[in-house]
């Protein structure tokens, strides 16, 4: 499918970037060149590659509510003398896990400061030429205030001037993040799901685990959200094209969005080592111990195994896979290994399994392909537990804040938990007030973040996060800090 | 027959290329016109056999389709094609339609261009001939699912009802293990188009080979005029090189036992062309005609045997108009039996398609009915105290 991205905040526009970059490395042509991003804050676009810089568009740079970022030699100066936080605003819980250049991490400030960039918004999406692209897909980080605010208003923008779907890639903070963060996704969520045509989202909690470092997993997250969105939309738009009896045409994919929601994306792949495995198996057969008769080909059950694992395997998103409305399955590789039984069989598994009749199937034959790969889209799921605790912590952040703000009682002194935290301050609130008020955050969020820190929960966790500080929504670039 | 061919959708237009091509190896003549529409760009170019200008490209402009196809989605196969259905006439107008006999039109019932664009189609050109038209429907495995099912019933009820005779061809009888997709498709495809070649190119090889006992077109049509739902049988065996020298003429006792033989053969090749795979399986005798055509060397085959074998088949089929006739092939080396079932009307396979295809609607309907409430719920949280940022 041809598909316009456009990538918001840091998060989004890593993605963005690695994805072009993937994609020409592949040989695909899925976005030819229609790509943008947007952010409040530009020292991402330093680290970008296939980003060219007319397609950077950096907003709310005379915006009052914008901490702009000072010159960069500046910054690596203060991050030299390990004093690189007195750069950050602490704002809230998890205090300087959440960097102060651009909005801040404020959704609202995010959206303002779009609306007052609309015309310049406008300009920058005239650059993509919408009737090129089956569809356009909006990335970024829920958890950030340029990604969901900025990402909100652009998303409506979109809507309003593209005839063709506009799909959401939104990434979803870990655990170990500020509940700020789960704040403004849950905000975010219930912003951009109804907006958007579909909704793909990434859970960072459920792919957070790992002995490898920071940067390295969050690496690894990003390669693997690639990876699976290029076998998805890059489906059949290889040069040159192969035939295909069952091909997946970007309509199977369009229809099995339009249901709207929310869709995951499973992926499983299997490695073909035909000339080594050729002599054992025809040993195997020879010796009547092997009921596999395909000639060079993989048996019907490794394709079944295979589509199983894809829908087994860990979702971008984890959910009950039996809440989900529609289907679609891609199976890539030789065309002369795909057995038209184990397709057959598998695509059965996935309706069995999903418990809906709505499965689109397909393949994908790659001349000269490794592997085979199965790539499975659950589209419109609604039975994700992830986002039910996300919304929990995100109303447990929010009516604290409420309280705090009018609760003059204090009904909950007898619980200690709630009594530090009734110290805290609506975040948004701290934020706007600082930003509003002068470039001069330090001094209040030192004092919030003394106390704040107490509260924390996931200080070992949190250690590791601050590690990879430094960027401003750090969950979501998966990418390590260069400068690390 | 002489027949214009419409393919519709990517099984459709695959059918009717594999027809052309088993036409042209054998030197028959079938196919006067060969017309293939589709929704996906890239499916219109894979035929070998059909023309650059006998492909059309329907619903590029249709918001959901583009040229990309219709995801399987029939209501859309069928909009796209009453949207566009000027321009598929405009490319039919080009037929001499004096110069057929029928129009045939094929599609796969479980996508979504085949069975929802080819009861438009033919809706159309019942409207501009009186010619009779016959659909030619693939229809989906059980392991296609449930959308598939759904399209295929729904399309079912429309072809039936439309054209003169729906000639059924299920897929899962033809699966085969050890397979791969690429095989699978075109191995049923050639199976189909021997036998719908066989059967209705019968009489069309040479005016001059036309004997007492050749089959003609007004008796396929004929047996074709049921309506209904048929199902083609199809039996063939290679021929010993003919005997040479002037001994075996004179020798009487040899030539009748030749004669009892070839008669054997004959009556046993239909036997097989009803039992083994149809079509679409089906009770043979809930057939309300029947038809055999022998395709191969004149003298192969023996009047004797096709008596027997016609009478084997009516009662069979348990029906009296069973009709029987020769396809000559001057020099073939196999002789083949091809017998069509018309009308009938015990098709397991089809009443599982449609209560696979109820189990589907009702479990779509239960979706839609739910969707939105679930979407809002999932993105709410409980007692609705965030609000969204826009």
């Amino acid at each position: 499918m041809k598909l316009a991205l456009v990538g918001v905040g840091d998060a989004g526009t890593r993605i963005v970037d690695r994805f072009v970059s993937r994609e020409q490395a592949t040989g695909r042509s899925i976005t030819t060149g229609n790509i943008l991003v947007f952010n409040t804050d530009d020292r991402v676009f330093e680290d970008t590659r296939t980003i060219p810089e007319e397609r950077r568009v950096l907003l709310g740079d005379t915006h009052s509510a914008v901490k702009r970022r000072p010159d960069s030699a500046d910054v690596s100066a203060s991050a030299e003398g390990k004093g690189g936080d007195a750069d950050r605003v602490h704002t809230g819980t998890h205090a300087d896990t959440i960097d102060s250049y651009g909005v801040g991490g404020d959704p609202d400030v995010g959206a303002t400061v779009a609306e007052a960039d609309l015309p310049e918004i406008r300009r920058a999406l005239d650059q993509i030429d919408e009737t090129e692209v089956a569809a356009t897909m909006l990335v970024a980080g829920l958890g950030g205030g340029t990604g969901s605010g900025v990402g909100s208003v652009l998303l409506e923008e979109l809507n309003a001037i593209y005839e063709t779907p506009v799909y959401v890639l939104g990434a979803l903070p870990s655990t170990t993040e500020p509940d700020r963060r789960a704040l403004t996704a849950a905000r975010g969520i219930r912003t951009l799901v109804p907006l958007a045509d579909a909704t793909f989202l990434v859970d960072n909690e459920a792919w957070r685990h790992g002995t490898d470092s920071v940067a390295a997993r969050h690496n690894n997250i990003n390669e693997a959200i690639v990876t699976r969105l290029l076998a998805l939309f890059g489906a059949g738009e290889r040069d040159p094209e192969a035939i295909s009896e069952m091909r997946v045409d970007s309509a199977d994919l369009s229809r099995t969005l339009e249901v709207g929601g929310v869709a995951t994306i499973g992926y499983a792949t299997h490695e073909l080592d035909r000339d080594d495995n050729d002599l054992f198996a025809r040993l195997l057969q020879l010796l009547g111990l092997s009921n596999d008769t395909d000639d060079g080909g993989v048996d019907a059950a490794t394709i079944k195994r295979l589509i199983r694992q894809a829908l087994e395997s860990k979702l971008t998103l984890p959910c009950a896979v039996t809440s989900a409305d529609r289907v679609l399955l891609i199976l890539s590789g030789p065309p002369d290994t795909i057995s038209r039984k184990g397709f057959e069989t598998g695509r059965y598994l996935l309706e069995e399994e999903t418990t809906t009749v709505e499965v689109l199937a397909g393949d994908e034959p790659v001349s000269g392909a490794t592997e085979i790969t199965a790539t499975v889209v659950l589209s419109n799921v609604t039975d994700i537990p992830r986002i039910d605790e996300i919304q929990r912590q995100a109303v447990s952040m929010h009516s604290l804040s409420t309280t705090d703000d009018h609760d003059t009682a204090g009904g909950s002194d007898s619980d200690l938990g709630d009594d530090e935290r009734e110290d805290e301050v609506d975040p948004d609130r701290v934020l706007t007030d600082d930003t509003a008020g002068g470039e001069d955050d330090g001094d209040v969020d030192e004092n919030d973040g003394s106390e704040v820190d107490n509260t924390n929960k996931h200080n070992a966790a949190d250690s590791s996060v601050e590690a990879f500080d430094g960027e401003t929504d750090h969950s979501f670039d998966f990418e390590a800090e260069r400068d690390e | 027959m002489k027949l214009a061919t419409i393919g519709v959708g990517n099984a459709g237009s695959k059918l009717i290329d594999q027809m052309i091509e088993f036409e042209v190896e054998t030197g028959r003549n079938l196919c006067r016109h060969a017309l293939i529409i589709n929704t996906a760009r890239t499916d219109l170019a894979k035929p070998e056999n059909i023309p650059e200008d006998r492909r059309v490209l329907m619903g590029d402009t249709h918001r959901k389709a583009r040229g990309h196809g219709v995801g399987g989605d029939a209501e859309i196969g069928a909009e796209v094609a009453k949207t566009d259905i000027d321009e598929i006439r405009r490319v039919f107008d080009d037929v001499e339609i004096h110069e057929v006999d029928a129009v045939l039109v094929a599609a796969g019932l479980g996508g979504g261009t085949g069975s929802g664009a080819a009861p438009v189609v033919i809706d159309e050109i019942q409207k501009m001939y009186d010619e009779p038209v016959y659909g030619l429907g693939v229809l989906p495995g059980k392991y296609e699912g449930g959308r598939p099912a759904l399209n295929a019933a729904r399309s079912l009820q429309s072809f039936v009802n439309k054209v003169d005779n729906f000639i059924a061809f299920d897929n899962d009888a033809w699966r085969s293990r050890g397979q791969t997709i690429e095989q699978g498709y075109e191995e049923m495809n050639e199976e189909l188009a021997t036998r719908i070649v066989t059967l209705l190119a019968a009489g069309e090889v040479d005016e001059s080979e036309v004997g007492e006992n050749a089959m003609d077109s007004s008796d396929i049509m004929r047996t074709l005029d049921t309506g209904g739902v048929s199902s083609i049988g199809y039996a063939s065996t290679e021929l010993a090189p003919a005997k040479q020298g002037l001994l075996s003429k004179f020798n009487d006792e040899d030539q009748s036992e030749d004669e009892s033989t070839d008669a054997a053969k004959i009556k046993g090749l239909v036997r097989r062309a009803v039992n083994s795979r149809l079509t679409v399986p089906c009770e043979v005798s809930s057939a309300d005609r029947a038809l055999i055509v022998f395709a191969g060397p004149p003298e192969a085959i023996s009047r004797k045997g096709v008596e027997s074998a016609r009478e084997w088949l009516e009662s069979a089929a348990d029906t009296v108009d069973v009709l029987a006739g020769d396809d000559p092939r001057p020099g073939s080396s196999t002789l083949a039996a091809v017998v069509l079932l018309s009308n009938v009307t015990e098709t397991p396979r089809i009443d599982e398609i449609q209560n696979q295809a109820v189990d589907a609607q009702n479990k779509i309907r239960e979706q839609d009915a739910v969707r939105e409430e679930e979407i809002q719920s999932l993105i709410t949280d409980d007692d609705n105290d965030l609000d969204p940022i826009v």
